[in-house]
């Protein structure tokens, strides 16, 4: 039951803030914030009292038995992590959207059910519901960037949507194929893994996922949607796309290949090292040519998340161990870094480098926190992000040293993109936008804090992610045929 | 005539019943009070047909069965002909429309247990005639348009169809549809015709030349019976034919290249359109498409997806025609901005509608897009399969058009609808029917399993 209500908790919590401005004003706001608050408790409930096996808590019940679909949640270390950052970033989205007035209740409604659809691709192990929530996640995705976005903000939707619609098909497609060839018809994915598909099989139905899960991070060739939808959205939704709808890609690509197709998966991984590796340079070479700050940022997120495709396609301990760090550590830093980029849109009117700069005269803990939070995205020492990408790097001269060199200079065009951006924004003479500048409200300042802790928490102490990870990691290793060091 | 024989074919009797005191009473009283005294005896229909769903199979006569396909047909041509009857004004289908509609809805349940020849020829005409009769009520030059390009080809279906009967008799001696199973050349040739008489009415390329006009043209209540009533019965009718012949090649064949053809071309032409109606219109063409490729490829799940499919459609497109109603035969993309917020009901109901034809969750299509792909795998048919995911990806983008234009922000006059109590009724019905049946799809999926044979 637990486990369902990190679902419907968020799902009917969004219905009722719909109404809750009836009740006095501000209180959609509260409404989703404590909403968020309950789901997060609940969640750190059962993770206390969890199960000691594999799984922390598992919940199943019957949803379509005549069609053999069944209602099939599962938790451990890494989903209660994920489900921990979408309720957190959901209370982050409303502080910082506490200036937004225009139709707020659907507003807050949307960030709920981005919540709640996002936490059933977390949770849901039958391969149609899954399929489901993943399909449900775009819709008030959409919403949020067609309605409240800037100015292009319905041809940036539409993009959204058509990427991410038309890649789900592949998912789609797969999941059908394996539940309808099944003895009976099921698409509980620990049976199907027991399903015993052929290499050839496997590498189509794995292509048929990762097609779904690679426009979600997007690795390129199919990121052109990533760019327009961050610089047209909202903060919050900025936030949630690089914080969760990103996430949830790398989730899926984490989770769900090497449990069903490992064969497959290590049939077409040196493909998938050289499409990350690819993407790590892209990402990074074209984040150093921008202007815009949201969209440099955009690209940033295209490189770190083609690490995550590299760990994963790595299959190693370390490498696999990596992706999931630099997942969870992705999430804190480039969610805090749309916030400070909205904050300063909202202030100053421009994202455009060439008009900002020296920021830290006029508003110095923007400036602090901006700088820590880009020292984070570089992968600097101390920070989780650095523990994710030399966990990656490190796996990868396991397996392939060339894909690991590559990784590694683009971590040095990295430094590039991070001075450019940092030395606009935050050195240099005030500009006539940024002459005048307040400086972080504490509506913002603390989820800034919140964010940074958990930056530096677990970059400073990262023996605790990686025991909460370990159970996933070892049993995405597992159908690998590679054993814990 | 055993007993139990008069609850199998009280829907009939009730429906006609309604058509012919709506009829009586068109002159004399006014629209909102014909439609009130047709719709009591056919929601007396729709609570018999709900409590015989389970009910055994009676063998009723030789021209109608009453098996479980049957009653699942009937309840969803009552159910549509009751939300249609629901948005009929005087304005657009004169005092007759509620009449018409009644006929109509009584030609789909005909049609529906048609098991028989006879039967299936007069149930085709039977939801085709009162179509035509409604398209020319309001005598303007599309509504004109409409009705006689509707006449003319169904006029020609219909010749197809006879021919069909007329041929399958010939080598069968019979004009029982299940007494069909004969090999040879005259067997084929009618099967041949008989498909080309019901691609007529289910809109299939090349024979969908009517179905846009009509949808654009004639007054809202003709569409949402196109949409509905005869696309369910004709889909249970080719079924039923699909079911009780051992896989005749030529079957197959005609309805995988007009059902492709459908789905390419009507996706094709809806992404072109900036005319709801016409979108609605050629959309309707590539549904139909599905259905014929699901039927063309046959396996076990092919009934449950038919049945699926169009019980998941039917609700969608009454609820969008409602609210076309409402707006006027000429909404285009434009118009529909900030629905949503000027009508909440009606603006919700189209965009669910909309929803739902996509295939997205949580709207009940995401479950007949389940069907369908599942279907159409399992078997292993890849080209049907390509071509239904190149279709609905294609639907993304037309469809999402139009809802993303009902939720945003209105600038200027607000779009017209004057809602009155039956529309939004109707509305909400189909509304609560497609999202409750999208997140909780148990009782349609089972009931569809239970009623195949």
């Amino acid at each position: 039951m637990g486990l369902s209500l990190q679902i419907l908790l968020p799902f009917f919590g969004g219905l009722a803030v719909l109404f809750a401005p009836r009740f006095g004003r501000d209180m959609e706001r509260w409404g989703t914030i404590a909403v968020m608050a309950v789901t997060l408790l609940i969640l750190i409930f059962i993770s206390l009292n969890g199960d000691s096996g594999r799984w922390l808590q598992m919940v199943q019940a019957d949803w379509a038995p005549s069609f053999g679909i069944q209602v099939l949640l599962a938790m451990d270390g890494l989903t209660a992590a994920m489900l921990a950052i979408s309720a957190g970033l959901g209370i982050v989205c409303v502080f910082i959207s506490w200036e937004v007035t225009h139709r707020s209740p659907l507003y807050h409604a949307v960030i709920c059910w981005t919540v709640a659809a996002a936490n059933g691709v977390f949770l849901s192990f039958d391969l149609l519901v899954f399929a489901f929530f993943w399909e449900l996640m775009i819709i008030p995705a959409f919403l949020l960037i067609g309605l409240w976005g800037y100015g292009n903000r319905e041809s940036a939707a539409m993009k959204f949507l058509v990427f991410n619609a038309v890649a789900g098909l592949g998912l789609l497609a797969a999941v059908f194929w394996m539940g309808a060839t099944a003895p009976e018809i099921t698409f509980d994915a620990f049976e199907l893994a027991e399903a015993g598909y052929s290499t050839p099989v496997q590498v189509i139905l794995l292509l048929g996922f990762a097609l779904a899960f690679m426009v979600k991070l997007p690795v390129p060739p199919f990121h052109a949607w990533l760019p327009d939808a961050h610089t047209q959205a909202p903060t919050a939704g900025s936030i949630l796309l690089a914080g969760l709808l990103l996430k949830t890609g790398a989730y899926g690509l984490f989770r769900f290949p090497p449990l069903l197709f490992p064969d497959g998966l290590m049939a077409v991984a040196p493909y998938g090292m050289a499409l990350g590796a690819f993407g790590v340079v892209y990402g990074a070479i074209l984040a150093c040519g921008q202007f815009d700050a949201k969209r440099l940022i955009a690209y940033t997120s295209i490189a770190h998340m083609s690490i995550v495709l590299m760990g994963v396609c790595g299959g190693v301990h370390f490498a696999l161990a990596g992706a999931g760090v630099e997942m969870i550590a992705h999430a804190f830093s480039s969610s805090a870094l749309f916030l400070l980029i909205g904050a300063l849109q909202h202030r100053t009117g421009t994202r455009d480098l060439r008009e900002l700069g020296g920021l830290q005269k006029t508003a110095p803990a923007f400036a602090t926190s901006f700088a820590v939070f880009f020292a984070a995205a570089l992968a600097m020492p101390g920070t989780a992000n650095f523990l994710g990408e030399a966990l990656v790097i490190t796996g990868m001269f396991q397996v392939n040293w060339a894909f690991a060199a590559i990784a590694l200079v683009s971590l040095v065009v990295s430094v590039v993109y991070a001075t450019r951006l940092i030395g606009a924004i935050v050195f240099g003479k005030p500009k006539a936008e940024t002459a005048v500048f307040d400086d972080l409200k504490p509506y913002e300042l603390w989820p800034i804090i919140a964010l940074g802790a958990g930056t530096i928490v677990f970059g400073l102490f990262p023996q605790v992610l990686i025991g909460w990870l370990r159970p996933a990691i070892d049993a995405a290793l597992l159908p690998l045929g590679v054993g814990a060091p | 005539m055993t007993d139990g024989s008069i609850w199998s074919v009280a829907p009939l009797v009730l429906l006609g019943f309604a058509a012919i005191l709506a009829m009586v009473l068109a002159p004399v009283q006014p629209t909102p009070r014909v439609r009130l005294a047709a719709a009591v005896p056919m929601a007396l229909a729709v609570l018999i047909l709900l409590f015989r769903l389970d009910a055994p199979e009676a063998p009723l006569s030789v021209l109608l069965a009453d098996d479980g396909m049957a009653r699942l047909g009937a309840l969803l041509a009552a159910a549509a002909g009751l939300g249609t009857l629901s948005f009929t004004r005087t304005i657009c289908t004169g005092r007759e429309g509620p009449a018409l509609v009644a006929i109509a809805a009584t030609g789909g349940v005909a049609l529906a247990s048609a098991n028989h020849g006879a039967t299936l020829f007069l149930g085709l005409e039977l939801t085709t005639l009162p179509m035509v009769a409604l398209a020319l009520m309001p005598r303007t030059e599309a509504a004109v348009e409409a009705g006689y390009k509707l006449f003319l080809i169904a006029g020609i279906g219909a010749g197809a169809v006879l021919m069909g009967l007329a041929f399958g008799f010939g080598a069968s001696g019979s004009l029982r549809l299940d007494a069909w199973s004969v090999e040879g050349p005259i067997a084929a040739i009618g099967l041949a015709f008989l498909l080309v008489g019901l691609s007529v009415k289910f809109a299939l390329v090349p024979f969908h030349m009517w179905s846009p006009d009509l949808f654009a043209g004639a007054p809202a209540p003709v569409g949402a019976l196109a949409g509905s009533i005869s696309k369910v019965a004709v889909a249970i009718a080719a079924l039923r034919i699909g079911l009780s012949l051992p896989a005749p090649e030529i079957w197959k064949l005609g309805l995988l290249l007009t059902g492709g053809a459908a789905v390419i071309l009507g996706n094709l032409a809806a992404l072109r359109q900036d005319n709801l109606l016409r979108m609605l219109g050629y959309s309707s063409i590539a549904h139909s498409g599905y259905i014929a490729l699901v039927l063309a490829v046959g396996g076990d799940l092919m009934g449950d997806t038919v049945l699926v499919y169009v019980a998941s459609y039917a609700p969608a497109i009454i609820a969008a025609f409602a609210v076309a109603g409402l707006m006027g035969a000429e909404t285009r993309l434009e118009d529909l901005r900030g629905l949503a917020w000027s009508r909440p009901l009606a603006g919700v109901a189209l965009g669910v509608a909309l929803l739902s034809m996509a295939g997205l969750p949580p709207a009940v299509g995401f479950i007949a897009k389940i069907y369908l792909f599942s279907s159409l795998a399992g078997e292993a048919a890849w080209g049907p399969l390509v071509i239904a995911a190149v279709g609905s990806a294609l639907g993304f983008a037309y469809y999402l058009r139009f809802s993303i234009k009902i939720f945003t922000a209105p600038v200027g006059p607000t779009p017209r609808a004057v809602l009155n109590r039956a529309d939004g009724l109707a509305m909400a019905v189909a509304v609560a029917l497609v999202v409750a049946l999208g997140l909780y799809p148990e009782p349609l999926t089972a009931l569809v399993a239970a009623s195949l044979p």
